[in-house]
């Protein structure tokens, strides 16, 4: 049995905002979002509840602060139940534009009802594709209007806005005659203004050993496509790599050494990909993701262990450092900025430089608004330090640039940095970590005698037989007399040090891997009704982002 | 692969801003003004199609909101706008109707008749949607017409209104039960539909409806096989669940002998001294899988699902090659799993449990991906436990270099601030140390060695519990750790800690008698004997036993040797049998006390601490006392003594905490959640036997058979009538038949549990028999033998409370 019985959402606040029931009688929202709560936070993606009746396996995912669960009475298998919600939201969010808001859900209930239950029939999955659910979901007139009015707050989203203008284009009888030929592209599309865009992305997530060496570099990519061409076109995309996999052959051998693990929206063309690296494929109407790879950075056969000088050879575009344990007593810490030399920079915007002359229309808005500087800029910096919970305080943040504070609920140091402050050079942060008061030895005189009263005797036991066990002992302990009460508390601060920090950016106009769009073409001899004069306007849009991806151990 | 939103909002940055603004307007304007139910009533009434779509969009908003307001009242009125010709209001009033039919069935029987006349609309997708909805109405009155609007829909030109049908399919049975039959032959006739997607749904409905009725899929087998890429990724998921059971029970596993293949310096090897002949080696010969060529159209045709960007896709064919042919196949589904680590957290959790799983069965597939598996500071409890499983899986498997870094990393990881983490990591690095040389060994024992300082008292507790299984199973390298750990007993708080550090003192004591420890930390011990708890007291006291029973023991060895000595001279050599024995033993402690007036140090200390032993508040305490006191009082028992206290014992065990689930099959919720007993889990089922499978040419009339089949219904359910007898009979005929993981599962954990049994047996056994001797010989003394049958009872329950202490600390679970 692999059925979806029901579908709930929640909004932020854990209010329901959506019951759907596709089949049987499952446990109902009221029972199961308690249970859901009882686990702690990050929960489990698949819960088993046995005090339901019938017992519940419950799905749940979160996805733009909305909680989506899905009870199941029996086993089936989890990952087609977790896909079926992310695409539950993916399909949501074609219809009512992005970001998802518990508002907009509400908002238009009739949508909402239709797109959830077209994509399961009595509980088994048919149909997911949000495009092709255009063809049987009826927006009908008037919808537009609920759709912009009813929720003000993100009319002003660009996203929104070209959700509008894909809905202004769509014919009006909702049963177009015959289902589409391709399964996941809606029928009759027209578009005025023909548009393709390519916006890849990558998310990076590497892991520096407290030496600076890194232990594991990776960069996952996925190809964001959006679509608004007429008629039904087949596409060519073309990629290559910056030098990287050199030596590999050919050139889609070549790519692919780059592109490692790829998996592919059911639109492409997997035996183009295999013989020469090229993605072919008639797209879906408006945005999907077109593919996900990975890159690992320090490539296959990069050594485990190295020593230190020939490490960082990674080109990262910003990195941090981590130094604990500075000071008189030990208890402070210091993290540090860097960006690397300029000659890594200037290659870099080369490649920005060159992705415009392949696409052949620098004057295109959207090229102009992505790279009107020839740099890539960081979007934003930040780091995060966890501190231990036992630490008490942090005083005294004194970062050189930027702003830096210390949130004690989650326990981490945030230290926030636009591009501007950061500037070309580097910046650091120097933060002191105040340990549980019964410890400070400033505040609890009479404590801290007892303290010592009992580390005497301790010691002294030591004492009454070093000769017999000492010998076997690598380290032996100090003599009480050289406990000066500063060693102590490095000693004690030693537990309040961070042991990670975490930098996250984002960089426009660069990617990680050095993936490039060679070209992007309109293959018209296999597309249909889209005449040959037409020219869509193609823009490609590179972003690589970390989000507490790059981790420096210490 | 990460769904569109989530990308959309790594590159939005304004996406946050609108969030948190969404989270920060509290609770949602409404952004439709409720009307009152005759208003609604109204619109619905009015002839002009944009107030009927509003009022039935009210109405429906009505009836998802929270709480839900009543809206059955509008049931007529909502069906009196079937007879609009509007095609834009259906979708909505179809809607209503599948959600109100139940409660109101009469009204729903009206709409009927309408949604009947739609079935003949010339329009597909209105066709589509009238059946949709009328196999929807929960009405079981209904039954026979929606089988027989099925039974139209599937043979309708459009393939929209097949794929309705097959999904129609399912909901038909769960109404009316006794449709089934009418039902599986639609169904036969949909799985054979040259659509793709028709074929799909008509999968997925075989699996609801009639999952066992393999026959139906003999003749569709290959073109299925065929199509499964172009099918959309549910059709596949069904695909690959229903193929995977089939291909088990069709295809017997048939293995043959070839010659080994060799290895690459090997050839090399044969390549220069080929001039000499060498005889075949009958090592040289493995047993190799020969796949069937249907089987093989199977896996390979599943191929390229590996690059779906589902998910679900890539863990049911890393299940299908793991089950079906892991040898040829599974190597590359390895990559594709490993790529899941980079979706979403709730879909990463899941396939690391099924990576887990695989790497259970074989962990060298996973050693070229070790980077993947290193556990980051963000990620949740869930997914780093499962990595460092993993990492200690791969552990045995890898290179030094590899070892070194896993290494270092559970180092790094045991100093970090989050308790469950440390612990979690102390316990890796004793599975590494465990399954590995010595030498990474003794590098993992100091690394745990340096937990012991950690201001963590449970952490403590489990460092030296890791510890103490390591030192058993190598007790000879580890004398000098004893040292070093008895020395931590002054400082040490932990009671879990102390009195794992006691006992391993007592296990040691006999090593090296003369400049042991174990007197001396008796000693120091026994003076705060007052202030520990139970649990360390009950160690002090064995080991006041233990100690005690050495020193008896060498005692009575110079002795012995001394007696040795003088019987030579006077005794033939072959003459010493037990009553020389028992008058030895039995003349021993008395003429030690003659000789000395006072007692020894040892055996003042051990009389100080039965004792003390006495005066403590716990009972248990106090009889095991007793105990040792009945037993070693009396020189004769001695043997038994050192029988029960210095028996060797047997290395603990502390396998993966994830070979619990080893019998689970992969991809199950079963598997995640790590319970068996979840309703609806199906186990993969066995290989077939040689000769009891369904006949390949089944499959070839199939596919011959396919192009008439649409014209003849009759015949082909006829046949494949006669293709379920046969494999039913099959089936009845293999009398091994059950789900192969129950018995697999049951085999391995129960071999492991017998063994453990046996080893218990046997040593009480012995134990047994040596009791009885000593009965035999010790007639006189009733009370003392009746005391030591409790002794050993009281021993056994001893073996057991350290069983379940190990059950405790999860080193040890056998189920």
């Amino acid at each position: 049995m692999s059925v979806i019985e029901a579908l709930y959402i929640f909004d932020e606040h854990n209010s329901l905002i959506l019951d759907h029931v596709y089949t049987g009688r499952p446990a109902p929202p009221s029972t199961v979002l308690p249970l859901y709560l009882q686990h702690a936070v990050p929960r489990p993606s698949l819960i088993y509840l046995p005090s339901t009746t019938p017992s519940t396996l419950l799905y749940s995912i979160t996805q733009d602060n909305l909680l989506f669960l899905s009870p199941c009475a029996s086993d089936t298998e989890p990952l087609l139940v977790l896909e079926f919600l992310h695409k539950a939201a993916d399909a949501l969010e074609e219809f009512l534009g992005s970001p998802l808001l518990a508002a907009k859900i509400t908002a238009s209930y009739d949508v909402v009802a239709q797109v959830v239950a077209e994509m399961a029939d009595a509980g088994v999955v048919c149909q997911t594709e949000a495009n092709a659910l255009r063809d049987v979901v009826e927006t009908g007139p008037g919808v537009l209007k609920n759709l912009l009015g009813g929720v003000g707050i993100s009319g002003s989203s660009p996203a929104l806005q070209s959700g509008g203008s894909s809905l202004t284009l769509q014919r009006q009888p909702a049963m177009s005659a015959h289902g589409s030929a391709v399964p996941w592209r809606r029928s009759n599309v027209r578009h005025t203004s023909n548009e393709l865009y390519v916006d890849i992305v990558e998310t990076l997530s590497v892991t520096m050993a407290p030496s600076g060496r890194p232990l594991s570099a990776f960069a996952y990519g996925s190809i964001a496509f959006t679509s608004k061409v007429s008629g039904v076109p087949d596409l060519l995309l073309n990629l290559s790599t910056d030098g990287k996999g050199a030596g590999m052959g050919n050139r889609g051998d070549k790519l692919r050494a780059v592109m490692e693990h790829a998996v592919f929206h059911p639109c492409v063309r997997l035996a183009k990909w295999k013989s020469d690296g090229i993605l072919s494929f008639i797209p879906p109407d408006g945005r999907f993701a077109l593919c996900g790879y990975e890159t690992d950075l320090l490539g296959p056969n990069a050594p485990l262990t190295t020593n230190a000088t020939t490490a960082n050879n990674l080109d990262l575009p910003a990195n941090i450092e981590v130094t604990t344990g500075l000071g008189n007593t030990g208890s402070d810490f210091e993290v540090r900025i860097r960006q690397p030399t300029s000659s890594s920079t200037s290659a870099r915007s080369a490649a920005a430089a060159s992705l415009r002359s392949n696409l052949g229309r620098p004057g295109g808005p959207r090229l102009n608004s992505n790279h009107d500087s020839k740099t890539p800029a960081f979007e934003f910096l930040t780091v995060h330090i966890p501190i231990p919970t036992t630490a008490r305080n942090v005083s005294e943040l004194r970062p050189s640039k930027g702003e830096a504070q210390w949130t004690p609920a989650e326990s981490t140091v945030e230290w926030k940095l636009t591009a501007k402050e950061l500037g070309t050079g580097s910046a650091t942060l120097r933060c002191t970590v105040r340990g549980q008061p019964s410890d400070d030895d400033d505040e609890a005189v009479g404590s801290g005698a007892v303290l010592n009263g009992m580390t005497t005797t301790t010691y002294d036991y030591d004492d009454e037989n070093p000769a017999t066990y000492q010998a076997q002992h690598e380290t032996s302990p100090p003599p009480p007399a050289a406990t000066t009460s500063d060693e102590r508390k490095v000693e004690k601060n030693r537990d309040l040090m961070p042991t990670s920090a975490t930098l996250s950016f984002g960089i426009k106009g660069w990617l990680a891997s050095g993936l490039k769009v060679e070209s992007l073409l309109v293959d018209t001899k296999k597309s249909r009704g889209l005449g040959p004069e037409v020219k869509p306007y193609k823009g490609v849009k590179y972003f690589t982002v970390s989000r507490r991806g790059i981790e420096v151990r210490c | 692969m990460e769904s569109i939103s989530r990308i959309s909002s790594l590159l939005e940055t304004a996406r946050d801003l609108t969030l948190e603004a969404a989270r920060d307007a509290g609770p949602r304007a409404k952004s439709v003004r409720p009307l009152p139910a005759p208003q609604i009533k109204k619109l619905l009434d009015s002839r002009n199609e944009r107030d009927v779509l509003d009022g039935l969009r009210r109405v429906i908003a009505m009836q998802y909101a929270n709480p839900p307001q009543p809206t059955l009242t509008f049931f007529p009125a909502v069906l009196k706008t079937l007879s609009n010709p509007y095609p834009s209001t259906r979708p909505l009033v179809y809607n209503y109707l599948l959600h109100h039919a139940e409660l109101d069935p009469d009204t729903a029987l009206l709409s009927v008749n309408t949604i009947q006349k739609s079935l003949s609309d010339s329009n597909p997708r209105v066709r589509a949607m009238a059946l949709k909805t009328m196999a929807g109405i929960r009405v079981p009155v209904i039954a026979q017409i929606v089988s027989l609007a099925i039974k139209k829909g599937v043979n309708d030109l459009s393939p929209v209104v097949r794929k309705t049908a097959a999904l129609a399919c399912v909901k038909c049975v769960r109404l009316d039960p006794s449709s089934r039959p009418q039902v599986e032959e639609y169904i036969a006739t949909l799985l054979g539909d040259k659509q793709y997607y028709v074929a799909g749904a008509a999968l997925q409905a075989f699996i609801e409806v009639c999952p066992e009725r393999l026959d139906m899929i003999h003749p569709v087998y290959r073109k299925l096989c065929r199509m499964v890429v172009d099918m959309d990724e549910w059709g596949q998921l069904a695909l690959l669940k229903l193929m995977t059971s089939y291909a088990r029970r069709c295809f017997p596993q048939r293995t043959k002998r070839v010659k080994q293949a060799r290895m690459q310096e090997q050839r090399a090897h044969d390549f220069y001294e080929d001039l000499e002949p060498k005889e075949d080696d009958e090592a040289e010969y493995d047993e190799v899988e020969l796949v069937d060529p249907d089987l093989e159209l199977y896996l390979k045709s599943i191929r390229s699902l590996l690059q779906s960007r589902n998910s679900a896709v890539i863990v049911a064919v890393a299940r299908a090659y793991l089950y079906l042919s892991p040898t040829n196949y599974l190597h590359h589904a390895i990559g594709p799993l490993i790529a899941l680590l980079r979706s979403p957290q709730d879909i990463q959790q899941v396939a690391l449990y099924n990576i887990v799983q695989v790497c259970l069965l074989d962990p060298t597939f996973f050693v070229p991906h070790i980077r993947h598996f290193l556990v980051r500071a963000t990620e949740g409890a869930e997914i780093w436990r499962l990595k460092l499983e993993l990492l200690t899986l791969i552990f045995p498997h890898s290179s030094q270099d590899v070892q070194n870094l896993i290494l270092a990393e559970l180092e790094h990881f045991s100093r970090s601030h989050d308790a469950p983490l440390v612990r979690e990591s102390v316990r890796a690095i004793g599975r590494c140390a465990q399954s590995s040389d010595p030498t990474t060994s003794r590098r993992c024992l100091s690394l745990l060695l340096k937990q012991i300082h950690s201001p963590d008292q449970s952490l403590v507790g489990e460092a030296i519990e890791v510890v103490r299984h390591l030192m058993q199973r190598s007790p000879d390298e580890h004398q000098k750790t004893v040292i070093r750990l008895a020395k931590n007993l002054d400082t040490l708080r932990s009671p879990t800690a102390r009195a794992s550090i006691i006992w391993l003192v007592g296990e040691f004591a006999g090593y090296d008698p003369d400049n042991g420890i174990a007197a001396d930390v008796l000693r120091i011990l026994v003076k705060n004997y007052a202030e520990e708890e139970d649990e360390v007291r009950a160690q002090i006291v064995l080991l006041a036993a233990k100690v005690y029973l050495h020193f008896l023991n060498a005692k009575n060895g110079k002795k012995r040797a001394l007696d040795a000595l003088n019987s030579t001279t006077s005794r033939a050599e072959g003459e010493e049998n037990e009553a020389g024995d028992e008058n030895q033993t039995g003349d021993g402690p008395s003429s030690f006390e003659a000789e000395s007036g006072s007692p020894h140090a040892i055996e003042a200390l051990y009389q100080h601490t039965m004792l003390l032993a006495r005066y403590t508040p716990s009972y248990d305490l106090r009889d095991r006392a007793r105990l040792y006191r009945a037993l070693l009082a009396v020189p004769s028992s001695i043997d038994l003594a050192t029988l029960l206290l210095l028996a060797p014992k047997p290395h603990p065990q502390a396998p993966s905490p994830s070979e619990t689930r080893r019998g689970l099959a992969l991809g199950s919720a079963s598997l995640v959640l790590g319970d068996e007993n979840v309703r609806g889990y199906s186990d993969i089922p066995a290989w077939v036997e040689e000769g009891s499978e369904p006949d390949a040419k089944l499959r070839d009339d199939g596919d011959a058979g396919m192009s008439q089949s649409s014209t003849t219904d009759g015949g082909r359910s006829n046949g494949s009538g006669s293709a379920g007898a046969m494999l039913d009979k099959a089936l009845k005929a293999d009398p091994g038949y059950r789900p192969n993981g129950a018995v697999g599962g049951k085999t391995t954990k129960g071999k492991s549990l017998d063994d453990w049994l046996d080893e218990e047996s046997e040593s009480e056994e012995d134990e047994e028999e040596s009791e009885e001797e000593t009965d035999e010989e010790e007639d006189d003394e009733t009370d003392e033998s009746e005391e030591e049958e409790e002794e050993s009872s009281e021993e056994d329950d001893d073996d057991e409370s350290e069983d379940d202490e190990n059950e405790r600390t999860g080193l040890v679970r056998a189920k």
